[in-house]
Formats: C-alpha cells, sequence, structure tokens
C-alpha cells in the first residue's frame, strides 16, 4: 500500500524522533515495527489525511505487512521511503498557508453573524505555518457549521493539497 | 473528555499530557495529542519541558535530598489533594 509521511528536515519523525533512512536515488531500505496504533509501529496517512499531519519534508512511503487503518492514519510493520514529494517545499507551503488564511476570513466574515474574535486570530496564526491555518479555516468551519463542516473543510484542504501535489 | 470528537484545546492536552508521555492514552486519545502538537508549538515545548523534568526527576535519588528538604517535599505530597 502506498501512504505519505511528513518528517522534519533530515527525515527525523517529528513524534518519535527516528531517523528515517532516505531514499537515495531509489528506495529507502526498509524498516520494521510491531504493529500497535500510536505506540508501535510505522505510521502514515492516506491522501485525504494530508492536512493533519502537515510537516516540513513529505515522503511516499511504502507499507507492508500487517497494516492498521485508523480514523486518521495507517500503521503498518513494515515501510521504506520511496521518494520524496519534492512539490511540497517552502513556497507550496506559503501558498496553502494563505489560501488557508484567506479561507478562514472568508468563514469568520463571510457570514452572518460576523466572527470577528475568529477573524482577529487568523493573521498572528500566519508564522506558525500551513498545520496551524488548517486547523484554523476548519474549526471556524466548525463554529459556523458543527462537525460536518470541520470534516467538509479538512476534505477540502486534502483535495486543494492532492491536486497541487499531483498525488 | 472533549466537546468535540476531532481535535483537542491547548488545556485538554495539559490533561492528557501525562498519559501521552507514559504511553498509557488509548489510540484514538493520543491520535488527537499528536495532531494538536503538529500545529501549536506552545504545546510542543509544553511537552519537551514535562519531558525534561521526568528525565530530571529520574536522576535524583533519596540520598541526594537534604533531609530538611525531604521532610518539606513530603509535607507538601502529603497535603496535596485533588480538586
Amino acid at each position: 500500500m502506498i501512504g505519505y509521511k511528513f518528517l522534519r528536515q533530515g527525515g527525523r519523525s517529528p513524534f518519535t524522533g527516528f531517523d528515517w533512512p532516505l531514499p537515495d536515488g531509489g528506495p529507502g531500505p526498509w524498516h520494521e515495527a510491531r504493529v500497535e496504533p500510536c505506540r508501535s509501529g510505522i505510521h502514515a496517512c492516506r491522501r485525504d489525511d494530508l492536512p493533519l499531519w502537515l510537516g516540513r519534508a513529505l515522503y511516499e512511503v511504502e507499507l507492508d505487512g500487517e497494516i492498521v487503518e485508523e480514523p486518521t492514519k495507517l500503521v503498518a510493520s513494515r515501510a521504506r521511503l520511496l521518494h520524496r514529494i519534492d512539490a511540497w517545499d517552502d513556497r507550496l507551503r506559503d501558498e496553502y498557508t494563505r489560501v488557508c488564511a484567506d479561507r478562514a476570513h472568508d468563514l469568520a466574515v463571510g457570514g452572518r453573524p460576523p466572527l470577528t474574535d475568529w477573524d482577529a486570530v487568523i493573521e498572528p496564526s500566519i508564522p506558525e505555518g500551513p498545520a496551524l491555518l488548517g486547523f484554523v479555516a476548519a474549526r471556524i468551519a466548525e463554529a459556523r457549521g458543527g462537525r460536518t463542516a470541520y470534516h467538509r473543510e479538512r476534505s477540502r484542504q486534502a483535495r486543494w493539497l492532492a491536486d497541487r501535489l499531483s498525488l | 473528555m472533549t466537546e468535540s470528537l476531532d481535535h483537542i484545546s491547548c488545556q485538554e492536552l495539559v490533561e492528557l499530557v501525562t498519559g501521552y508521555v507514559e504511553g498509557a492514552l488509548p489510540a484514538g486519545e493520543t491520535a488527537l495529542v499528536e495532531q494538536h502538537l503538529n500545529f501549536c508549538e506552545g504545546c510542543v515545548w509544553y511537552l519537551e519541558q514535562m519531558r525534561g523534568t521526568i528525565a530530571a526527576a529520574r536522576r535524583i535519588g533519596v540520598g541526594d535530598i537534604a533531609g530538611e528538604d525531604r521532610a518539606r517535599l513530603l509535607a507538601a505530597f502529603r497535603g496535596w489533594r485533588t480538586p
């Protein structure tokens, strides 16, 4: 199964600190771990999960062995990085951040009543990057339309990313 | 735990962080903590401080604490009550 994995620059996992062996002209070596979601195993995400896990560098990852599908992620017993998705660079991160900020403004002040408290947090959040702005936009959508609107906004973000990353 | 099943606030993360550090949370709550950490730099720093404190405390033995300080600490622990 093909999935996606966000890592820090250099290939370090943001949560476990594991240093992934990076692909170098071909797939990286296989790595194995016992599957226990959120505790052990190799965690990756599907295309629809991308907005939840945005990080600095994005890799396509091949999952094998036992694979557990969780609501927001995949956990496998065996995986290797296939290649870095170069389209996810600083320029696209900034563009996505701006798209989410503009969307958040539309959601906050484009309806009635205007959500001015929410609107005020958007611009100061931009330096924190795309993951926060995506969340802010989804939360404002939720403030307007409840959980369904939150998920709809997350899906919209996932479609934008998949389109721009050609996934 | 939270009014939304899809995300948690910083305050809720603080309530869950001990379980997260100990690997004692159910998978769903762990995922919510990590999603929050993915966009909240402040909570990342809080978690790092928590981990640093735990690591430092593990290096301290009973013999490392002077008698008077030990008595004060024990008195504080015994007087502490959860709300």
